[in-house]
């Protein structure tokens, strides 16, 4: 089956098997940053953001975003010119191995775009399904602290939809 | 189980006749959450709920009508008087997870680990299937076994109407999980409504550690009328819990899960009590 849907900015279409895991799909659209962990909803190193939710996309079928707008942590900022959360998360020492990174961007940015200052109480409630196994997530929180101190983490002056990396 | 072709219907109706018309080869879609844990090689044909319109929540003057497709994160954000059910969301796995899981797709195939339906006992909701004509089946009723008995071809979740929680009541929920995001071990959810001093009404539900999740009527009704005290509830706990046939599993014993139940049915009962008074939940 073909189906259509907003990445990261752009319109793309994909022949899919109903079968396929949205994971599956953008890995193969082109957004290494969804990462496979447990394939089973646990770890959070798939989570993207499907009609404004982060999900974790092991589960979701890649049919059930057809018409939908779908964002990965590509469209977050770039090296030159990060988004004031992955900024944070660097300047804290907050990222080891960094395969948790993406979903874990995703999870925050979401969370920040709804409420710019959140509590250490809501922070751990949206981060809940996101796991590293380097940090201990004491620096991953200490970064995010750091954001919602500053309020609103508008993305910095210049920032690219392109050339994301992580 | 693999999904060979894939609905998604924008009328009820229509989402009805394909499962009827595909009988056990369809599929309903809620959430989707649980299909990874559906082995074996069965091919289904997948009919998706989201585009039906069933994803609201509104008060009504009972309470609150929840439509299925609502999901738990939906549960999470909503507040209004006498609203309780976030609490019972915040405890469900992590919130990518409450963002996929629907409410109906919780409750209309019941583990023994699955949360809500300990709440709606305890709260005492009505769940509205919608067949040929819609059917209301209080919670009681809908979980006594597992709901696919009460679902013809083609039938379907749609509603679930959960009363509030109103002045002189009070609600209190326990789940006990290995890990933040693990299935629950043991879940208690207690509903009660305050006389004075007294325990006017109580309902009082339990999950995991049973083979479905159920109401304890033996203890609500050792309960009922009496004055409330730790003594009064410990004792009547300790007499009708043992009562139950506790389950063990996944490395626990089922003397692990009685002594979990015990606990957690005093801390429920507790909760639900400084709850009505307007106090810590």
């Amino acid at each position: 089956m073909n189906i259509t849907l907003t990445l990261n900015g752009k319109r793309r279409t994909a022949d899919i098997h109903p079968n396929a895991k949205l994971s599956d799909v953008l890995r193969q659209l082109g957004c290494a940053s969804v990462k496979m962990g447990c394939n089973e909803g646990a770890c959070g190193s798939c989570a993207v953001s499907v009609n404004g939710r982060v999900i974790n996309s092991c589960l979701a079928y890649a049919a059930q975003a057809d018409g939908g707008t779908v964002e990965t942590v590509e469209s977050i900022g770039s090296l030159d010119h990060p988004h004031p959360i992955q900024a944070a998360l660097v300047e804290e020492g907050a990222v080891q191995c960094g395969f948790c990174m993406p979903g874990m961007i995703m999870a925050a940015k979401a969370l920040f775009d709804k409420n710019p200052s959140p509590t250490d109480a809501e922070l751990a409630i949206h981060l809940d399904g996101q796991l590293c196994r380097c940090t201990g997530y004491e620096k991953i929180q200490s970064a995010l602290r750091r954001v919602a101190a500053h309020g609103a983490p508008v993305p910095s002056p210049g920032s690219s939809t392109k050339g994301g990396r992580s | 189980m693999k999904i060979t072709a894939y609905h998604r219907p924008e009328t009820l109706d229509k989402a009805r006749s394909l499962l009827r018309d595909l009988g056990p080869a369809g599929i309903p879609l809620a959430g989707a959450t649980s299909h990874a844990f559906m082995k074996g090689d069965d091919e289904k044909t997948a009919v998706d709920l989201a585009a039906l319109g069933i994803d609201t929540i509104t008060a009504t003057p009972q309470g609150f009508a929840i439509g299925a497709m609502a999901r738990i994160a939906d549960l999470q954000a909503f507040a209004a008087p006498g609203w309780v059910l976030d609490r019972v969301a915040l405890r469900f796995v992590s919130q990518p997870m409450r963002n996929m899981t629907t409410l109906g797709g919780n409750l209309a195939r019941v583990f023994p680990w699955n949360d809500f339906p300990v709440a709606l006992l305890a709260l005492d909701a009505t769940l509205d299937i919608a067949g040929d004509t819609v059917t209301t089946h209080p919670a009681a009723t809908f979980f006594k076994g597992q709901p696919a008995r009460l679902f013809k071809p083609g039938d379907l979740l749609t509603a679930i109407h959960v009363p509030a929680v109103g002045p002189g009541c009070g609600f209190g929920y326990h789940k006990e999980t290995v890990v933040n995001m693990d299935f629950s071990l043991f879940t208690a959810a207690a509903w009660v409504r305050r006389d004075k001093r007294s325990l006017a009404e109580v309902r009082i539900a339990v999950g995991a550690g049973v083979p479905l999740p159920q109401r304890l009527i033996a203890l609500e009704d050792a309960l009922t009328g009496k004055a409330f005290s730790r003594d009064t509830v410990r004792a009547a706990v300790i007499a009708h819990a043992e009562a139950v046939s506790w389950k063990g599993g996944d490395g626990f014993s089922a003397d692990y899960i009685r002594q979990l139940a015990l606990t957690h049915l005093e801390d429920a009962l507790h909760a639900a009590w400084n709850d009505a008074a307007g106090g810590a939940v």
